[in-house]
């Protein structure tokens, strides 16, 4: 139970909580003090209460008629801190000079602290985390979640990586940690950002269909141009990084061998599974369905690949100009790769009769597909 | 820089602050009540301009802001330097 005090701004009575009262007092007269040498102090407290009195009367409805402590917080966040000297200090994100309100910490989020991970709410698809990490990186969060269902698809690792971040990264809740999230507004990646989402905005409000051309060829050159230089980044980082390691001659073909295995043993899994509903002669336990004992199967094959196949890229980077010796080097790689295929899938073959029957009945199949187009040509 | 949005906003329309508050919300100088009103004050005060009273459905009555002609004048001179400044960054280093 708390106690509840009226009070009068510019000409409405409002009630407030008793710790919004002393608040909301507390706010007018650190604005009265601010403003002692500004000619129009009167005029700018007059507004400012009126422009906290509508505020006020937003948050009211039928059934409410008193102003809660945390919402008279909440408003005169939103207000923010007097700014005494506007000509001066009046900046982008509205500079401001120290105090004590709850403003001044949103204000010195926007500009400029450092930034970091946070989950955002608004927008998210499951727990914020594809959000934050955009935020934080400054991009689409549709890039953020394509990375991670391209992760989960080839490397299995995105499903796992997600249910940590969305346990271990705590989510922005008030508005300073909102502000953290996506950090100083001002970069020049941001900015990029923008740009594009403005674009289309910007080319409707263009009269003429010269000037919208002349402005869309400015933007893409821009684009391009920036999307040249990270390109250009990223080469030279490798040139640089790359490692290169002279016992690649036989490491290749070996990470090519192992990965080859995986590959068909996946295969071969995902065949038996959806042919007999059981992996390898083994029956499935009862509440575990089939697709998603094959989609775990997936996750698995990506889990033991993945490295392997990053291996493998980083050989090939390793190589750098690949130089007529290497040529021998991919040729073996090449070999092996389809040799452990060859062998593998004649071993399936052998030991699985399903397997058997279904490449047994591939050139009966095949004859009655060109069957059923020719008469299907011939009736057209 | 906030004082030239800010007349570049009012010439447009007849403006309040909440309508000022969103229009730059969206862009890089977002800012608050706590920074306008101050700012408002001071450039009716240099004539810049003036406001009149609207009644609202909701709430007390609003400070509808226009631009004075002295206003006017000061935007278009700002522009005016603002281009110039635009076009010698743009064309600086170029060959």
């Amino acid at each position: 139970m708390n106690k509840v005090i009226t009070i009068n701004l510019s000409g409405t009575a409002y009630q407030l909580e008793e710790g919004g009262y002393d608040t909301l007092r507390a706010y007018l007269e650190t604005a009265t003090v601010r403003l002692q040498a500004n000619p129009d102090r009167d005029e700018i407290l007059s507004d400012i209460e009126r422009a906290i009195a509508e505020k006020f009367h937003k948050l009211m409805g039928s059934h409410k008629s008193v102003v809660l402590t945390k919402e008279v917080s909440v408003v005169l966040a939103e207000m923010g801190p007097i700014d005494a000297n506007p000509g001066e200090a009046a900046g982008a994100g509205g500079a401001s000079s120290p105090g004590d309100e709850p403003g001044e910490q949103k204000a010195a989020a926007a500009s400029g602290i450092p930034r970091r991970l946070y989950r955002i709410h608004e927008g998210a698809m499951i727990a914020g985390v594809c959000n934050g990490v955009a935020a934080y990186l400054n991009i689409d969060p549709t890039f953020v979640r394509l990375a991670f269902v391209l992760l989960t698809l080839l490397w299995g690792s995105g499903v796992l990586v997600y249910l940590v971040m969305a346990i271990v990264v705590p989510e922005a809740l008030s508005p300073e940690e909102k502000a953290a999230a996506s950090g100083n507004p001002a970069t020049a990646q941001e900015f990029i950002r923008r740009a594009k989402a403005g674009y289309y905005e910007t080319i409707k409000g263009f009269p003429d269909r010269k000037a919208r051309r002349e402005w869309k060829h400015r933007f893409k050159k821009e684009m391009h141009a920036n999307a040249d230089r990270w390109r250009y980044n990223w080469h030279s980082y490798w040139t640089e990084h790359a490692p290169v390691h002279p016992g690649i001659g036989f490491t290749l073909p070996l990470l090519s061998l192992l990965q080859g295995t995986t590959t068909v043993l996946w295969i071969c899994a995902l065949v038996s599974l959806l042919t007999s509903g059981s992996l390898f002669g083994v029956i499935l336990p009862v509440n575990v369905p089939v697709w998603a004992a094959a989609l775990l199967l997936c996750v698995a094959y990506g889990i033991i690949a993945g490295p392997l196949k990053i291996a493998r890229h980083a050989c090939y980077r390793g190589l750098g100009q690949p130089s007529w010796v290497w040529s021998f080097v991919f040729l073996l790689d090449a070999v092996v790769w389809l040799a452990v295929i060859a062998i593998l899938f004649w071993l399936a073959v052998h030991f699985f009769p399903q397997l058997r029957e279904a490449v047994q009945g591939v050139p009966s199949l095949v004859h009655q597909a060109a069957d059923d187009i020719r008469t299907w040509w011939k009736a057209k | 820089m906030l004082e030239f949005l800010l007349l570049q906003i009012i010439a447009a329309q007849k403006v309040y602050v909440a309508d000022i508050l969103k229009q730059l919300s969206a862009t890089e100088f977002a800012t608050q009540e706590g920074t306008l009103y101050p700012l408002l004050s001071k450039m009716r005060r240099e004539g810049l301009l003036d406001y009149d009273w609207k009644e609202s459905e909701s709430g007390p009555p609003r400070k509808y802001y226009e631009l004075t002609a002295k206003g006017r004048e000061q935007l278009r001179e700002t522009l005016d330097y603002w281009n110039k400044i635009n076009g010698t960054v743009k064309n600086l280093g170029q060959k």
